[in-house]
């Protein structure tokens, strides 16, 4: 009851920060790619260790929950989960780090989150805590937001898996679900092989071409259609100019070749 | 006088004379605008060299903006202006029209001056989407409007008089008269001097560029209000904009040496099959040779890539061997009368095929990969420019300030001029293929230490320069005064 009283304050304190801009959009990858991750000390069941330790030894993904969360922590998870072992290689190319941005968490919180979608006994998925300072400095260099909302008393966050290759950002997945192909991608680049082309989140107009991550293949998009336009316009100016504006009276004057 | 074999009845001798007055306000304009964009390449050099330390980076990219577009914009609008005249022979292209062209280049070129020296723009000629958006705080959204706006108003009056051009074309031949299609298929039908076949194609592929620069605007104005566009179809536009401008200026070039090298030769110059069929290919080719500037744009599929440079490769063979060819045919073995500009449009068609041949080589996918942010770029476009068709322009200024003017040329001057050109010309573009070759990267106003052999290139470069500064200003002296007494 002591230990409640002293610390009730405090929690409620934090459990209304909020933290970055809010945005229906996702991240922008192209803001945020080969960024330095910052080495923050990060509070797991085996104790204290700076991230540093996970990707010297492996690349990592990582990515931002809260255990309380009523939305949409859990199905992303257990969506990300089963990416992975689609995609395979855990453990041996890369391991999964997932961190609570909300200082009301404990560890033993995230480990029972864990447990709770058949994580929790997997060394090579890592659930931790880390504080807020910390939680900040990561968010910054990812692109990821927090918002509190206080009718639902839940944060309003993105969905994000940012992939860390020896410290620096290498990619970011974004969404509610993380896709097989996109993840398998993910891996793909995690492993060293050049991964081309993908699709960034967000809306784009006017694509050339769309990429499908399952097939490796490019089909046309609208995109190409503005590309023919010039062509398309000169001819029918060349058109005009010679079949419907010209006078042809001194045509017949010309010299035979 | 060139517009005095006007076929009869075709010009009264009053609309001659101003449509030569025209033409030498646009020679003059080009003769003035050459020294001051000149000074400003040698400005970059200088700055590559380190001769101004203290000065913001951001000058140098703000110049290398002005320079590049004001170099191509000028030698564009040369070319045109060249041809218009010496189409007199054939058509009548409006008056009304290049005056119009006059004004919007004046406006387009005023509002770069002011973007560039005054708001620091810098992007480069590409203005690559969506880096003109992303000033970081160099330049101000008013440089960036006046851009768009230079371009606008640039792009509206060259498509104008371009759709000018093909009109009078369009009013003495047919469509498959203009492109020789009958010297294709082996039926008779009218003479067809290959300077309105090699304009007809030309214009036809810059409606294409110039509608692509319009495309480019209009999504630029998108992104402004919120829509994102897909960098990879802005690249491709942009591309296919810069591209098709850049080779039509020099087809424009090529046009004038197959209708003026052959009074200087003594010899006709005529189109026949080949001929036809070389520009006929590359009517084609060139709209798909862009792609080789997107090698890099590994998100682009392969099989684009490929075609990009088969078709690169194909187009050096029409334009360039079948051009090249037929000057060294022509020039063999005549009583070929040599003059600042006869020499000139010689020494600009072998310009154009050194330019071209170090073009086809970048234009290999695997040689791209190693030289494509290298100076080697620099160097082949500048090959093609500076000891091609600029040579070529500069040639038929002169031999037009010398018909209006009646001023016969000093040959001692003449050769000291030509010889300071291909010195300091060759002289300078051999350390651009040279910092190429030794991984000197482009587009860098300071040299980091990894490549720091670039800034003793451009120091060398930059004596070079001096010489071919010298060249220029003895051209302007001699050729300028001709001029300017034509224009009384």
């Amino acid at each position: 009851m002591f230990a409640l009283l002293l610390f009730s304050p405090r929690r409620a304190t934090f459990a209304q920060d909020s933290f970055g801009k809010p945005s229906a959009e996702p991240p922008n990858e192209e803001r945020y790619v080969y960024k330095q991750i910052p080495d923050i000390p990060i509070t797991t069941e085996s104790g204290v260790e700076n991230l540093s330790a996970i990707w010297r030894e492996k690349p990592v993904l990582l990515t931002m929950v809260f255990s309380r969360c009523a939305r949409a922590c859990s199905p992303f998870l257990r969506s990300l989960s089963s990416s992975v072992s689609d995609a395979g290689g855990l453990g041996t190319d890369y391991r999964v780090v997932v961190l609570s941005f909300d200082p009301r968490d404990t560890v033993a919180e995230m480990e029972m989150m864990g447990r709770e979608l058949g994580l929790g006994s997997n060394p090579d998925w890592i659930f931790g805590v880390a504080i807020p300072r910390d939680i900040r400095r990561l968010s910054t260099v990812t692109g990821f937001w927090f918002q509190w909302d206080e009718s639902s008393s839940q944060f309003d966050h993105p969905s994000l898996v940012v992939a860390i290759d020896r410290g620096r950002l290498v990619r970011m997945l974004a969404g509610a679900s993380v896709p097989s192909a996109s993840l398998r991608e993910v891996v793909q680049e995690l492993r060293g092989k050049f991964v081309a082309s993908y699709t960034l989140a967000g809306k784009v107009a006017f694509r050339c071409f769309e990429y499908d991550p399952n097939s490796g293949r490019y089909s046309l998009d609208w995109g190409l259609a503005l590309m023919l336009l010039p062509g398309t316009c000169a001819l029918l100016a060349t058109a005009w100019v010679f079949f419907f504006r010209p006078s042809s009276r001194r045509r017949e004057s010309l010299p035979r070749g | 006088m060139t517009a005095a074999a006007a076929e009869p009845g075709l010009w009264s001798e009053a609309e001659l004379a101003k449509f030569r007055r025209m033409t030498l306000v646009w020679g003059i304009t080009v003769l003035l605008l050459l020294p001051i964009l000149a000074l400003l390449g040698y400005f970059m050099r200088l700055y590559q060299s380190g001769a101004f330390s203290g000065l913001r980076a951001e000058w140098f990219y703000a110049v290398l903006t002005l320079h590049s577009l004001g170099m191509v914009g000028t030698w564009f609008v040369g070319s045109m202006a060249g041809v218009s005249y010496l189409l007199l022979k054939y058509a009548r292209p409006s008056l009304a029209v290049s005056k119009f062209a006059y004004g919007g280049t004046l406006v387009g070129v005023v509002l770069l001056i002011a973007c560039t020296l005054g708001g620091l723009f810098g992007t480069g000629w590409y203005f690559l989407y969506p880096l003109p958006l992303y000033a970081q705080g160099v330049w101000a959204p008013w440089a960036t409007f006046t851009f768009f706006a230079a371009l606008a108003i640039l792009g509206v009056s060259w498509t104008i008089w371009t759709l000018d051009i093909l009109r009078a074309i369009a009013q003495r031949y047919s469509l498959g008269a203009a492109l020789g299609w009958n010297y294709v298929v082996g039926k008779p039908g009218h003479e067809l001097p290959p300077l309105v076949l090699i304009t007809t194609v030309s214009l036809i592929v810059s409606l294409s560029g110039l509608a692509a620069a319009v495309v480019v605007i209009a999504l630029f104005g998108a992104r402004a209000l919120g829509v994102n566009v897909d960098p990879l179809l802005m690249k491709n536009l942009t591309f296919f904009f810069g591209h098709d401008l850049v080779n039509i200026t020099m087809y424009l070039g090529v046009a004038m040496v197959y209708d003026l090298l052959p009074t200087y030769a003594g010899r006709p110059w005529n189109t026949n099959r080949v001929v036809a069929m070389a520009w006929g290919a590359v009517l084609f080719l060139v709209l798909f040779a862009f792609f080789h500037h997107l090698y890099m744009d590994f998100a682009q599929p392969t099989w684009i890539q490929k075609f990009g440079q088969i078709c690169s490769y194909l187009l050096a063979v029409p334009a360039g061997v079948v051009s090249i060819f037929g000057t060294l045919a022509l020039v063999y073995a005549s009583r070929m009368r040599w003059t600042l500009a006869s020499t000139f449009f010689f020494l600009g068609i072998l310009g154009w095929g050194l330019g071209g041949i170090a073009a086809v080589i970048d234009s290999t996918v695997e040689v791209n990969f190693h030289f494509h942010n290298t100076l080697w770029v620099p160097a082949h476009f500048h090959t093609y420019y500076l000891m091609g068709v600029v040579l070529i322009i500069l040639g038929f200024i002169d031999h037009a300030g010398k018909e209006l003017s009646g001023l016969e040329e000093k040959a001692s001057l003449s050769k000291l001029t030509t010889a300071l050109l291909l010195i300091g010309g060759y002289g300078f573009l051999f350390m651009f293929y040279w910092g190429g070759v030794r991984s000197v990267p482009r587009r860098y106003a300071i040299y980091p230490q990894e490549v720091m052999q670039g800034t003793l290139y451009a120091r060398v470069a930059v004596g070079f320069i001096t010489l071919l500064l010298l060249g220029i200003l003895l051209y302007l002296w001699e050729t300028g005064k001709r001029c300017l007494k034509a224009l009384g």
